[in-house]
């Protein structure tokens, strides 16, 4: 796992399709062992990543989902208080001294670990997945660097814990605020766009088997057109494997205006985006045109006549 | 592909080269953790290196794109006035190295970096701090690598706005506005002596005094949302003389919230965030690079879907207040300008209109694109000094 093209290949074999930029900062990172902040648009498969990661390196992944409100008790530890309380009525009757009781109660035995405590816990190195650090707020964030930094952390009642391995970081960021310079400081960056035309190709093949080739081609091409356009939600890539999905599963075999028009919520998420859409038809002509040249209007082409010749495309 | 003999004074030359012309802030961490990343790459694959150092010492999306322009510029120098697509490519295939591109005083690639230099970064590895001393003075060769096309200062300066110093009023002013704006409360919880919710561990800590009986109740309560500020100043030239007051205002209230942006636009947007905060942090600061951001026309619309599709997904939120100082006599198409302000409602706690017309007796807001802007504005005021600032803050409404 030390190099580029080792991580590109044990990627691929999990069906995800890395650059090399993104496989050479994947090295970096577990070489000078520092988190790695991605950020992208939505849909790019940022997360995705951090999952495969950890069955590439055969270790456990331990996610923590940021949101709004998200404090260092639900992030870091809590005491179990029922628990504690149940222990202090039941041991009343015990002569034990009550500092031992106290000390009883405060030990690991009532502790709750939550996802960071969890992660420099571990016996071996886990991938951590800090989902959408930018939801959380600035106060979240300035604990998280201290958590980043010293790889440390101290509870008043039982002392400082060390972490023994420190876990592979992975941050993610939709962009939905502005993440502090500091933070950005302790991490890698990556910036993680949208997949070129062959690469969407290769992961629509690879995440949707059993996909044609020519809805591989024509799904990737339009999908260029439309992160093009001024979208308020532009479709990432997990929208066309949605898109390549739910062609398979109404056995279309092309797309033509009509099929786009009916699996249309596949890609676009926001009303206005479908009046943006109808305004560069043009665009998508030229894509959607590229049906086989031999279909009628209004003709199906079967592959087989079933030995009566073809009763909707004249024998050619 | 390297200009200097040895890599770490390349690597550190680089560096220098980055923070002086584009900004970056790379310290000893930085440095230090490059030199380690180069040790464990194949120095002969430029695109492994540019990959290797480009997590490392950008930061940003921003970061992202300069760093590329300045590797290139840095490793493959090409004679002065060579074109950008003459210069070698950034995305060559590693197969396709074609010989005898760029130019003559180009060394041969395998060479430099071997023997000595990969001696001296690993091991014991390299010192940044010497690192960093030697960089400043070898950077004067290095800016001979560096072609002038750097430097932001370049850029034609037509009679580059200062940013004001702010009197205590206008600061007064300021804070009185942002104290004002109620968004609701936090999602977070935080510890107080009255609040809605029990506080359980607390109570349970403080009743370790007390021989465990709770005795002091504790509790928790939801701080107010702060909210953040995207102020976008018209510069064109009809704003001309308001323009200033209106940056006057952007930079007072940097000195009372950290959470604001600011843009500038006329035909084009730019980003003058960074030197309003360093304005209220009380420096003399000229608005040198805002090119055609301050006095040209107008195009109101084009320039905030310019700022929606580059910065409305960060910077935009339920806690956020726009604030536009325009006159709004926009030359582009009303149609834009009525979608960009619907998307900009959408997406914000409330869009506040600074027109100084307004102050004009009987102006009504008929022109075009005020017409068009108008239905998506939650406050139209005006503010001229602080008094107004002052009325604002007593008016404003947010959704």
């Amino acid at each position: 796992m030390t190099d580029a093209s080792v991580i590109h290949a044990r990627f691929r074999e999990r069906g995800f399709i890395v650059d090399d930029a993104f496989a050479t900062a994947l090295q970096i990172m577990l070489a000078l062992e520092k988190p790695l902040l991605i950020e992208g648009p939505a849909g790019v498969g940022k997360t995705e990543s951090a999952k495969v990661l950890a069955h590439v390196l055969g270790t456990e992944l331990i996610r923590l989902q940021c949101y709004e409100g998200l404090d260092a008790m639900a992030a870091l530890y809590e005491w179990n208080y029922p628990r504690q309380m149940l222990h202090a009525r039941l041991s009343e009757a015990e002569d034990s001294s009550l500092e031992e009781r106290e000390a009883y109660m405060f030990t690991e035995r009532f502790l709750l670990k939550r996802p960071l405590l969890d992660a420099i816990t571990r016996e071996r190195s886990p991938v951590l997945l800090i989902d959408e650090v930018d939801r959380a707020d600035e106060a979240f964030e300035a604990f998280l660097l201290e958590v980043l930094a010293e790889w440390q952390v101290t509870i008043p009642e039982l002392g400082t814990i060390r972490a023994r391995h420190k876990p592979h970081v992975i941050l993610t960021s939709n962009r939905t605020r502005e993440l502090s310079d500091a933070l950005r400081r302790r991490c890698l960056f990556l910036w993680l766009p949208y997949p070129s035309l062959s690469q969407e190709i290769e992961i629509l093949h690879a995440r949707v088997p059993g996909l044609s080739d020519r809805l591989a081609q024509q799904i990737a091409r339009l999908m260029q057109v439309f992160r093009g356009l001024p979208l308020q939600k532009a479709p990432g890539v997990a929208e066309s494997l949605d898109w390549g999905l739910a062609l398979m599963s109404l056995h279309r075999e092309h797309l033509d205006t009509r099929t786009l028009e009916e699996t249309l919520g596949c890609v676009l998420k926001v009303y206005e985006d479908r009046g943006v859409m109808h305004a560069h038809h043009a665009a998508f002509e030229a894509i959607l045109a590229d049906a086989p040249a031999n279909l009628e209007p209004g003709g199906y082409k079967l592959d087989t006549d079933f030995g009566f010749g073809s009763v909707s495309a004249p024998r050619r | 592909m390297y200009p200097f003999a040895s890599l770490p004074e390349n690597l550190a030359a680089f560096c220098e080269v980055l923070r002086r012309y584009h900004g970056f802030r790379i310290g000893p961490g930085e440095l230090h953790d490059a030199a380690r990343a180069l040790e464990i790459m194949d120095l002969a694959d430029e695109r492994a290196v540019r990959d290797a150092l480009r997590p490392i010492l950008a930061g940003t999306l921003d970061d992202v794109t300069a760093f590329d322009a300045a590797f290139t510029q840095f490793f493959y120098p090409g004679p002065e006035g060579l074109q950008q697509d003459q210069m070698p490519s950034t995305k060559r295939e590693p197969g396709t190295d074609a010989d005898g591109r760029g130019t003559d005083a180009r060394p041969p690639r395998h060479a430099p970096p071997s023997g000595a230099d990969a001696d001296e970064t690993s091991g014991s590895g390299v010192d940044p701090m010497t690192l960093l001393e030697s960089a400043t003075e070898s950077l004067e060769e290095a800016t001979m690598f560096a072609p002038s096309s750097y430097s932001p200062l370049d850029a034609v300066a037509v009679e580059a706005p200062e940013l004001p110093r702010v009197e205590q009023a206008w600061r007064d002013a300021a804070r009185a506005l942002v104290r004002r704006l109620h968004l609701g409360l936090s999602r977070r919880w935080r510890p107080a002596s009255r609040g809605r919710r029990f506080d359980l561990r607390r109570t349970l800590r403080a009743a370790l005094q007390t021989g465990g009986e709770t005795l002091s109740p504790r509790w928790r309560r939801r701080p107010r949302r702060a909210p953040r500020f995207v102020i976008l100043v018209d510069g064109s030239r009809s704003m001309s003389d308001y323009a200033r007051t209106a940056l006057q205002m952007a930079v007072a209230m940097a000195t009372a919230t950290m959470r604001i942006e600011v843009f500038t636009f006329s035909t084009e947007l730019q980003r003058v965030t960074g030197e309003v905060r360093r304005a209220a942090a009380g420096d003399f600061i000229r608005l040198e690079r805002l090119h055609h951001a301050w006095a040209g026309g107008t195009s109101i619309g084009a320039c905030l879907r310019d700022f929606l599709q580059r910065f409305g997904e960060r910077m935009t939120g339920r806690d956020t207040v726009v604030m536009i100082a325009s006159d709004g006599l926009d030359v582009g198409a009303p149609d834009m300008l009525r979608d960009a302000m619907r998307e900009l409602h959408r997406r914000s706690a409330g869009v506040v209109w600074l027109n100084p017309l307004l102050e004009t007796d009987g102006y009504e807001p008929t022109a075009s694109g005020m017409r068009a802007a108008r239905p998506y504005v939650t406050t139209f005021s005006s503010v001229s000094d602080t008094s107004g600032l002052v009325r604002l803050s007593r008016t404003v409404r947010i959704r």
